[in-house]
Order: C-alpha cells, then structure tokens, then sequence
C-alpha cells in the first residue's frame, strides 16, 4: 500500500513545509479542508458531478493506428487535451476551488507558466463568482498570448511578473507573496505537485483521475495492462496523476523532462537528470541550482515545463526508481508536434510533445510494446511558437 | 529592560566596502545585524531586499564572499554587537547544515535567522545550530495561536523575532491587536528578547515598537538608504536614531 506523503508531509527524504511562519496555518487549515472533504461524499459528489458535465470526463483513451504502425508499439493517447479548456489542469483546479469554497475564501490566486493553470483557474473562479488574480512572467505572457486574453476574458487579472527570469519559478514567488499578505482572506489554487504540504498530495489527488481512467480504459480495450506510461514533467502535475495508479505495478513509467537546446546550464531544464536535492517553493526537492545554490536559469520552448525545480514525489520516484526520468529536446518535441498534427490530425500542446517526442526518439524501446501517452494538452495555445520554429 | 534593536543589511552590497562601513556605523547604535546572504528567490522580501539581493548576485557575490566581511566586521565591532546571518533555507541545506554553521561559528556569528523554516521544520537546523553554539531565532506573527507561541518562544535563542504584520519585508507596520497580544504572551514566555520587525521605517515605527516590544528591527529602509543615498545619509540617519532612543 502507498501511504505518501507521511503525516507531516515528506515523500521519503523530500517535501515538508518551508514557507514563512505566517502562512503555516493557513496550509493547516488547506489540510484540515482537504481531509474534510477525503471523508465528505456531498464533496466528492460534487466535484464527480463537475468533472462529467462540466469538463467532459471521462477523456477517451485513443488508439492512434498510423502513429502505431509508424513507431511499431501499440500507441494509446489519454485524451487531456479534449478536456474543457484543453489541459489537465482543470482537473485540479475544480477540487481546489471546491476546498477554497468549503473554507470560505472569496480570492483565488494562482501562477501560471503556459496559461494553461491560469485559465482553469480563471475559468473555475468565474464558475464559482469568486475574484482571481493570475501571476504570469512576462516572457510567457509574450508566448502564450491567447491564453492571456482567455484570461481577461474570463474575469481574471492578469499580473505580469518582471523579477528573476520572468517565467514560471518568478510567477509562483509572486504568488506566495500575495498569499502570505492575504492569506486569511485568499486560496492560492497551485497548479503543479509542487509548494509546501499539502500541495504535491492534493494536487496529485485531484489530477490521479487521469491514470485511474486510463487504467479502466485500457484494461477495457487491450484486455490487460500496458507495457509503459509516459508523460511530460515540468512540475510533474500530468504525471504524478497518470503514474499513480501505476506506481505499484509492473507498468514501466517514464517522466520526460525538457531537454531544451542541450544539456548545458540555463539551456534545459531537466531537473531530475542534472538537479541536485534543495529548497525551492516550499519543499526539498531536486532543484537546478549553481555551486552556492542559487537557482540557476532554465530555458524550455514550452512554458509549461520552463520550471528549475519538481515535484518532490517525483524527486522520491527518481531515487526510489519507481519512474524513470529522461528528456527531450526542444527539437524533437517540436517534430513530435507536427507528426502527431500529420498522422493523427490532433495538435498536441508543446508539453505534451515531449513525452510524444521522447517515444519516437526512442521507438526501438518500445517496438511491440503497448504504450499509454498521456496527451495532457492541446497545442492552439502554442500556434505562434509552431509557427516561428517550423517555419510554416 | 535594556532595549535590543536591530538593522539588516543585505551583505556586500551595494559594494563590500560600503557594507563593512555600514555595519560597524549602524553598530554604533544597534545591538545586532542581520546579514542577508543574496539569494535567487527571495520569497519573504518585497522589492528593495529583492532588488539588492538581485543586484548582489550580478555582482558575483556569493556567500563565502560575504563571510568573509563578515569576519572582518567582528574583528571592528565590540563583542556584545552580535551579528546573525539572515537566510533562505535553500543556502543552508544545500552546502550541508553541519557545513554551513562551521561557517558561521569560523566568521564570529552568533546567529541565524531562516524566513523559510517555520517552528515545525526547524529542528534539523536549530539542533546543528546549538551544537555548534550558534543561536536559531525563530518567528511569531500575527496568525500564531497562543500554542504556537509559547513554543516558539521556548525554543528560540538569540532573540524572537516577531513579524509585523501578515506580509513580506518593505510593507508598512502592523500594530494590530493579533501581534501586541502575541507580543506579550511571547514576553511571558520567552528566556530571549522578543523584537519587532518587518515594516518599521520610521523613529516613530520604533518607538511605537518598543511600547510592546524589547526592540525592533529595521531593514528596508536602511538597505534602500544604503544603495540610493549613500553612506554619509545612512550614517546622519544612524546619528537621528541615537539622538531619539537612549542606547
């Protein structure tokens, strides 16, 4: 039986709570919330009722017949980006506006790095008539602009972080800066399975739906259990909940962090391959960090995955081995991007186009293998970039 | 009861001169310095601390770099100035806990103040910490129940430091009901000074402090006045300070 995080919130050696002393009930009375509602079917209802009729779930679970027949695996893609606003974020972000509700929180914060968690968040704030503040860097606000103007259009404010790096890390700072002022009065829905416990538990909680689905599912169409799992790790949000279910099984589970230009620093960001355990956002975790530990910068053509640090449950699946952790390249997972476009006629989001991009670089690992993708998003968001790299 | 008072200054900067100058300057009228070590994510810090902490990393000033004006400064100062090292937890952990307050004791530190260890992450630092003689402070604020108090107040050496306001460094001061209450229950409890910081700007923020509080600490305004006006406004600002509390 997997009982992580323990009662004071470590995955093994990772994870625990390092915020400052007046955010620590705060996050005391997140866990109380969280715990209430572990016991509260009226709760769980609710959010089963949210996730059917609101957000399409179940997502299928897709046999992609030329992309098998190119790459000599059996492809199944678990379809997050027909989710309603085209990611898996909005999984996490219906729990936690529940919780913020329950708990009687009129403000919701959040941080986004691709927009994707800032406009389910925007979206799941509207849903419930509750005011939002999104902090987005300013780099990503330039190459995620329609999710930007989603936003707005939603109702939210859309903050532009100019600190550090102006991508997500500086974002999620900004954030816990507001939330540390406001605390009494403000949820902050955090969008990955990082921060201070409880965080990574809820949110890969919320986001575990993914991996119990696909579990069903392709027990449903294959008659047993896949060979590999595969996902794209930023923070690790889409992986944490498609792996989870897994985590006991003889399932092979693979994280693809993004490789970026090379493996030099301030070129990638795959953490888990070249990070070194610290304190970052709340947690101990593998984090990019130079010789006196300071955070060092990362660079991903995906905003999403443009991130120095991981989830400490990942941090723990590494050490332990139950996942293995490899990366793809900006390169790659754009070529991923116009395959899967070509072959499937479905645009995958730059995230997912890693885990996709991995899979194809590597086909010969997986040649008659059944392979489950978790396609954690779709690429409209991505379009100007596509268009600037492939030149089309 | 003798007052305690404190200043931070961000180490090395706005350059390693300026900040040697400072510090010994600014003793001349505080008890303690805080020396922040820079740091890349400065989580606690509104922008002047951000900024200089920014601004010291793009000098190249890393921590050892500061300890060793941090060993010059004790050398300058008398010994019952106490300095302490004020940092994120990331710096400590990172180059080894065991490590870090060897450090700390070979500089002539006396203590450390981490902004992102709560009371319940503290142990695995504050034991090192006392190991090697090396006081641990630990945090009241406004949200802290009166449980939480008292184990803060029973566990911190050095002094206890008892934030403002709910907020980052820079904002303005909070004397609300929440922190004075807080304040006296820590007063009770507390073998330690109990000082009042983040927010406190003005003479009149520190002596409204010290109507509760054995002392108070000033940073912001201090680390600003340092970079944008320059050491001899920073020094008049240190003679104002003196003129209107009896040392």
């Amino acid at each position: 039986m997997y009982t992580m995080p323990d009662e004071i919130g470590y995955f093994g050696e990772y994870g625990g709570v390092f915020i400052p002393e007046t955010l620590v009930n705060t996050l005391n009375e997140l866990e109380s919330a969280y715990n209430f509602f572990c016991q509260d079917n009226n709760m769980q209802d609710e959010l089963r009722q949210l996730l059917q009729h609101y957000a399409g779930r179940p997502t299928p679970l897709y046999l992609a017949r030329r992309l098998s027949e190119k790459y000599g695996a059996t492809i199944y893609l678990k379809r997050e980006d027909l989710l309603h606003t085209g990611a898996h974020k909005l999984n996490n972000t219906l729990g936690q506006i529940l919780l913020a509700g329950y708990m009687g929180k009129k403000r919701i914060i959040a941080e986004t790095g691709a927009g994707q968690h800032g406009v389910a968040t925007a979206t799941v704030a509207a849903l419930m008539g509750m005011e939002c503040t999104v902090y987005m860097g300013s780099v990503d606000m330039e190459r995620q602009r329609p999710n930007v103007s989603r936003m707005k259009l939603l109702g939210a404010e859309v903050v532009p972080v100019n600190h550090g790096s102006r991508t997500l890390k500086d974002a999620i700072n900004q954030a816990l800066r507001d939330w540390v002022t406001n605390c009494n009065s403000t949820h902050y829905i955090l969008g990955s399975v990082v921060g201070p416990h409880p965080f990574p538990r809820i949110v890969r909680d919320f986001q575990s739906i993914i991996g119990e689905e696909s579990l069903t599912q392709v027990i449903e169409q294959t008659g047993g259990m896949p060979d590999d799992a595969i996902a794209c790790v930023g923070g690790g949000s889409n992986a944490a909940g498609f792996f989870h279910p897994f985590i006991h099984s003889k399932v092979k589970l693979t994280g693809v962090e993004a490789g970026g230009r090379g493996m030099s620093d301030g070129d990638h960001c795959a953490t888990l391959t070249t990070g070194k355990p610290g304190i970052l956002h709340g947690c101990i975790t593998y984090i990019i960090q130079d010789n006196n530990g300071q955070v060092l910068p990362v660079h991903s053509v995906s905003a999403g995955l443009d991130y120095p640090a991981v989830g400490p449950e990942h941090s723990f699946w590494k050490d332990s081995g139950q996942v293995s952790y490899a990366h793809c390249s900006d390169t790659q997972a754009m070529r991923a991007c116009v395959e899967l476009s070509r072959l499937e006629g479905i645009i995958p989001a730059l995230e997912s186009s890693h885990a996709l991009g991995y899979l194809m670089e590597h086909s010969e690992k997986f040649r008659n293998r059944t392979v489950l993708i978790n396609l954690s998003g779709r690429g409209d968001k991505d379009m100007d970039t596509i268009l600037k790299e492939t030149g089309l | 009861m003798k007052t305690y008072n404190g200043m931070y200054l961000m180490g090395n900067h706005p350059d390693e001169d300026t900040f040697v100058q400072a510090a010994v300057r600014g003793l001349e009228f505080f008890d303690f310095l805080e020396i922040g070590l820079p740091f890349s994510d400065p989580v606690a810090d509104g922008d002047v601390i951000s900024n200089a902490s920014n601004t010291a990393l793009e000098k190249g000033v890393t921590p050892d770099k500061v300890f060793r004006n941090i060993e010059k400064i004790r050398t300058l100062v008398p010994g019952h100035k106490h300095l302490y090292v004020m940092t994120y937890a990331n710096h400590v952990y990172f180059r080894g806990i065991d490590t870090f307050m060897e450090a700390c004791v070979s500089s002539g530190v006396n203590g450390i103040i981490i902004p992102d260890v709560p009371c319940r992450e503290s142990v695995r630092f504050s034991s090192v910490a006392s190991a090697n003689g090396i006081w641990y402070v630990q945090f009241i604020t406004p949200e802290s129940s009166r449980e939480q108090v008292i184990e803060a107040s029973a566990t911190a050496t050095g002094f206890l430091y008892s934030i403002s306001v709910r907020g980052i460094t820079g904002g303005k001061a909070g004397f609300s009901d929440d922190i004075l209450d807080n304040i006296r229950i820590a007063r009770e409890f507390s073998r330690v000074p109990v000082v009042l910081g983040f927010g406190i700007k003005t003479i009149d923020d520190g002596i409204k402090s010290l109507h509760s509080a054995d002392g108070f600490i000033m940073g912001t305004r201090l680390v600003d006045m340092l970079y944008s006006k320059g050491l001899d406004s920073f020094s008049m600002f240190i003679s104002e300070l003196s003129n209107n509390y009896s040392v």
